[in-house]
């Protein structure tokens, strides 16, 4: 029954470019690319439990490989994707590796510093990155078919978001889902049943990136120049700040706060007197009264309504 | 609240837009009775003081014209977006005051590192875009039809005029330079080391982050080198810190300031702790007098009768305000010369044959088939903490793009 | 290199690194406070710093108050608006929630309030001094050069840290604040009163933190971003050992010394990084860091 509404909603989304401009298009860009950091995210804290706040550099490392194979190597998109999606993966096993010992806060403080060298890195390998120069990303291509403006980008980008989606729900309900929430719950309760907590980890890890990484080979898409000044824990904060809210745990969460934030954070640029402070604001009042999110808060809110 | 009424319309103007389309004037921005300039800069964040004043200033000028009658029975309509100095913010002003506004060109840029990053898009959509006061080299070279910028000064220009004013002026043969590892930093060396192999100087350089707290390091490597003068190409607060520094440890060679390192000068001299730090102190200039003196008091003028509430307020006008007027006038100027009829190709072959004197930067704002780069004049200025005195010269980079 | 401007370099390193490093030792031992009591990083330790010295200045330059006005006003205001943060906000977070990830985006919170005040008073746009307390005139230590503020700056911190020693250490109220890390429900059952506490404890690390803006503003120029001289602290922190507040003291030294050498003797592109890499190391090869306790699973 649900699956009918999620139905309506992407094909009302696949209409979307021919009832706005560009500018409307590339909002919903930026959405669907936050929307996939988000799931990201959600699987390696929410699911399993590790604060890993390295984020923004395996969607660094998602951008920079999904844009060079796309201007010096010409691969076709899918497979830059791809390619985005397993470098960072294979990065993030091995931050998983170095941190396996590590739990809650020093966890965070840890990959907070691997997060931050890694812009550092961006920042000065000038060679592979363009460093303080940033770098120009050529149109991606589908087999002769360029894909240059948001709006030839965006059927990609949805499909994109609608896959990973799609694929968190699978892993959620999978085997492996399981073993996350367990290790979440309790490391010695999960080994005792059974479950090898290291890998489940490493797994964790190296989805997160993944799924990062994919995000930022959908950001390759619909833009032209990367700098590393995008690249560091503003942008991982940002993305937690948007699953908290959203919803630590939930997989609508996750979504909804990716979308709910975004069109905040743009729609506060027009606000610039007060914008730092309005978003504390947001921030700090929703730690205080809605703590599981802005979806449990609104369901809460409509339970109580109808029930009176 | 203004918020929600800017959101509104922001909407209906979306859906207005995309159903009218092309039923209204042939080009987008245009009407019979106006001109619609999408604006954009940092009005808020940690780097709003390279951008809230400029544009103020430039809407300033685009107001006295509208006084004065407009252009061709046109008056200027502005749209300003916040673009927080960075990449993406700027991309999503850009994209929505093209899109979303469609206005007839776009005036707009501060930050030099974030304005390059929409180069690709304003190219493509052909769009006439004049940088408010970005160096924005990356975006200027090489040329192409739409991008106009450096009305302030080109960081290449700074680079090569600091190291010619070191050599030549003082007989600087080696010479110490600190500047910062991003964009800004990698320009103005470049430029730099040309001047620097041209003239037979030696340059022993240091880069450091601009959140550096802790100079003490860069500095003493920098010391070791021996120079005959020390090149501060940085921000305003590690420049602050720098100085300080230098004198903490003795330095008594002259130091040259940037003008990237100069922010508020009466700020500067409570920072590095008074004037003693000053005795040998040069800061390079763009403007074409000392800032508030006579030659372009008008301009300051015209923010206190325009802005009244905010010229009030400490810190108001910001030191960059003066650099929105050479800016506001090209695009002034090249409307006019499109003619009663413009066109975006007509504005730009106009903007194309730019020459004239603005009365408010060193240097004339000069523009050709080759070069969109307006600015490459600075001055220097020798300051010790109370005095300023005008060091005679103008000081320009033998650096030439190599196509 | 020859040796000769080595061991200058090396002095004047080590020289300027305890001096800095005595800085981001306060502001570690700062966060170390919160965090040994109630297990939630501050991360809004820097804007509370940063507010703290904007608070001071406008007092003493803008308002024209005497010091010693100025200094008391300060000191105050940053305790009870620590300690009201805590009891305000933190404890209706950690009511509804007891998910520590909550309470630190609520810190995080706090942080952009913080910025965004300080940035619509105006006087964020240009870097600012506060006037030095003590001469800045310059003095030799061996070959490494340092100024009476600098001198001042490692005094007053030296104090302060013994202070808070002393007082987790030897008074009913800091063995209370133990208690409380410890095992906040037995510290209840004891009869302490948990809250009370924990606002003690914010306030006194706002306290702390306004003493190293006082010190440190005429040394490193105030911009309403200088709280991200909060990384320092936290790499102090780490390599400190987390929850200890000796090790936070020692650990901001070696951050500020690490600084400086890397800066001599690597390169000055690098300093940049190596706070994250001190991080990194310290966490990989000795999680409690130099002086952390055995490092004990809380979770079963």
């Amino acid at each position: 029954m649900r699956y009918i509404y999620l139905l309506v909603a992407v094909a009302a989304l696949m209409v979307l470019p021919m009832l706005t401009t560009g500018y409307v298009v590339y909002l919903a860009n930026l959405l669907l690319t936050f929307t996939v950091l988000c799931l990201g995210l959600h699987l390696v804290i929410g699911e399993c439990g590790q604060f890993s706040l390295a984020h923004a550099a395996f969607y660094g490392i998602g951008i920079y490989v999904s844009g060079l194979l796309s201007t010096h190597v010409g691969w076709p998109f899918p497979l830059s994707m791809l390619a985005a999606g397993l470098v960072a993966a294979a990065v993030g096993v091995l931050i998983g590796l170095a941190a396996l010992r590590m739990r809650d806060i020093y966890l965070a403080l840890a990959t907070f510093a691997f997060g931050e060298a890694m812009q550092w890195v961006f920042l000065n390998w000038r060679s592979v990155t363009g460093g303080p120069n940033g770098l120009r990303i050529a149109p991606a291509n589908l087999f002769g078919w360029e894909i240059i403006t948001d709006k030839q980008a965006y059927p990609v980008v949805l499909i994109s978001a609608v896959v990973m989606i799609a694929l968190t729900v699978l892993i959620a309900r999978a085997r492996i889902g399981r073993s996350f929430r367990a290790v979440r719950e309790s490391e010695i309760a999960a080994q005792a049943m059974g479950i090898d907590v290291k890998q489940t980890k490493l797994a964790a890890f190296g989805l997160s990136a993944f799924f990062a990484g994919v995000a930022g080979s959908m950001f390759a898409l619909y833009s032209t120049y990367i700098h590393p000044d995008s690249l560091g824990f503003s942008t991982t904060i940002l993305v937690l700040t948007m699953v908290v809210v959203g919803g630590l745990g939930s997989i609508g969460g996750a979504v909804g706060g990716a979308i709910v934030f975004g069109l905040i954070s743009e729609l506060l640029r027009q606000a610039p007197q007060y914008q730092e402070i309005f978003y504390g604001l947001i921030l700090v009042l929703f730690m205080m009264y809605a703590p599981k999110g802005l979806f449990a808060f609104l369901g809460d809110l409509w339970g109580r309504l109808r029930h009176g | 609240m203004t918020m929600t009424r800017r959101l509104f319309s922001t909407v209906a103007f979306g859906l207005a837009a995309t159903v009218s389309g092309a039923a209204l004037a042939q080009e987008p921005g245009l009407t019979r009775t106006s001109i619609k300039i999408g604006m954009f800069a940092p009005l808020s964040g940690a780097n709003m003081a390279y951008g809230f004043d400029v544009a103020n200033a430039a809407k300033m000028y685009f107001d006295k014209i509208n006084k004065d009658g407009g252009i061709h029975g046109r008056k200027i309509e502005v749209v300003l977006e916040d673009d927080r100095c960075n990449a993406n913010d700027l991309v999503a002003a850009v994209k929505k005051l093209v899109e979303q506004d469609q206005v007839f060109l776009l005036n707009g840029g501060s930050c030099s590192a974030a304005v390059v990053a929409a180069k690709e898009y304003v190219v493509r959509n052909k769009m006439p875009l004049v940088m408010l006061n970005a160096s924005g080299d990356g975006a200027l070279y090489p040329p192409t039809d739409y991008i106009f910028g450096a009305f302030s000064i080109s960081q290449y220009a700074v680079g090569g005029a600091i190291v010619d004013f070191a050599a030549k002026n003082l007989g600087a043969k080696k010479i110490a330079y600190i500047n910062h590892d991003d964009a800004y930093g990698a320009w103005n060396l470049e430029a730099s080391k040309v001047d620097a192999e041209q003239l037979k100087v030696e340059l022993a350089v240091e880069s450091v982050a601009p959140a550096i707290n802790d100079v003490t390091a860069p500095f003493l490597k920098l010391r070791a080198a021996n120079p005959d003068a020390l090149v501060i190409v940085t921000y305003a607060r590690p420049a602050a810190l720098i100085i300080k520094k230098a004198h903490e440890m003795g330095f008594t060679k002259p130091i040259i300031l940037s003008v990237t390192g100069t922010a508020s000068l009466s700020q500067l001299a409570d920072n590095v702790g008074g004037k003693d730090a000053l005795k040998n102190f040069y800061i390079q200039d763009v403007l074409a007098d000392l800032p508030g003196g006579p030659k372009i008091k008008w301009v300051y003028d015209m923010y206190k009768a325009a802005y009244p509430d905010l010229a009030a307020k400490p810190d108001h006008p910001q030191t960059y305000m003066p650099y929105g007027i050479p800016s506001a006038m090209a695009i002034a100027k090249a409307l006019e010369a499109a003619g009663p009829e413009p066109t975006r190709e007509k504005f730009l072959a106009a903007m194309k044959k730019t020459n004239f004197d603005s009365g408010v930067m060193a240097g004339p704002v000069v523009f050709s088939e080759t070069e969109r780069a307006a600015n490459k004049a600075t001055i220097f200025i020798k300051y010790d903490g109370t005095n300023k005195s005008l060091v005679p010269g103008v000081y320009t980079s033998r650096w030439k793009y190599k196509g | 290199m020859d040796w000769s401007l080595f061991w200058l370099f090396a002095q004047q390193g080590l020289a300027s690194g305890i001096v800095v490093g005595s800085v981001y030792a306060l502001l570690a031992l700062a966060i170390v406070m919160i965090f040994k009591t109630s297990e939630v990083p501050n991360f809004a330790q820097g804007e509370v710093f940063m507010a703290a010295g904007y608070l001071a200045l406008f007092l003493f330059v803008f308002q024209g108050q005497p010091v010693w006005l100025t200094v008391a006003v300060t000191l105050v205001v940053s305790f009870l608006a620590a300690a009201l943060f805590r009891r305000g906000v933190l404890r209706q977070v950690a009511l509804a929630s007891g998910s520590p990830v909550n309470l630190v985006i609520a810190t995080l919170g706090l942080s952009y309030i913080l910025k965004g005040l300080v940035r619509r008073t105006g006087f964020g746009d240009t870097p600012r001094s506060f006037p030095a307390l003590v001469g800045t005139d310059s003095i030799m230590i061996g070959q490494a050069s340092v100024t009476r503020l600098d001198l001042a700056i490692l005094a007053a911190a030296v104090a302060v840290m013994a202070f808070v020693f002393w007082l987790f250490a030897y008074t009913k109220v800091g063995r209370a604040m133990r208690a409380v890390g410890m095992n906040p429900k037995a510290a209840q059952l004891m009869g302490v009163n948990l809250e009370k506490i924990h606002m003690l404890v914010w306030g006194l690390s706002g306290v702390v933190s306004a003493i190293a803006a006082l010190l440190i503003s005429p040394k490193i120029l105030m911009t309403a971003d200088m709280g991200s001289i909060v990384t320092m602290a936290f790499a102090a922190a780490i390599v400190g050992g987390f929850s200890s507040l000796p090790g936070a003291v020692v650990g901001g030294f070696i951050i500020g010394i690490v600084e400086n050498f890397v800066g001599l003797f690597i390169s000055s592109r690098a300093i940049a990084v190596a706070p994250f890499a001190a991080i990194m190391l310290v966490l990989i090869i000795r999680p409690q860091g130099l002086f952390g306790g055995k490092f004990a699973i809380k979770k079963v």
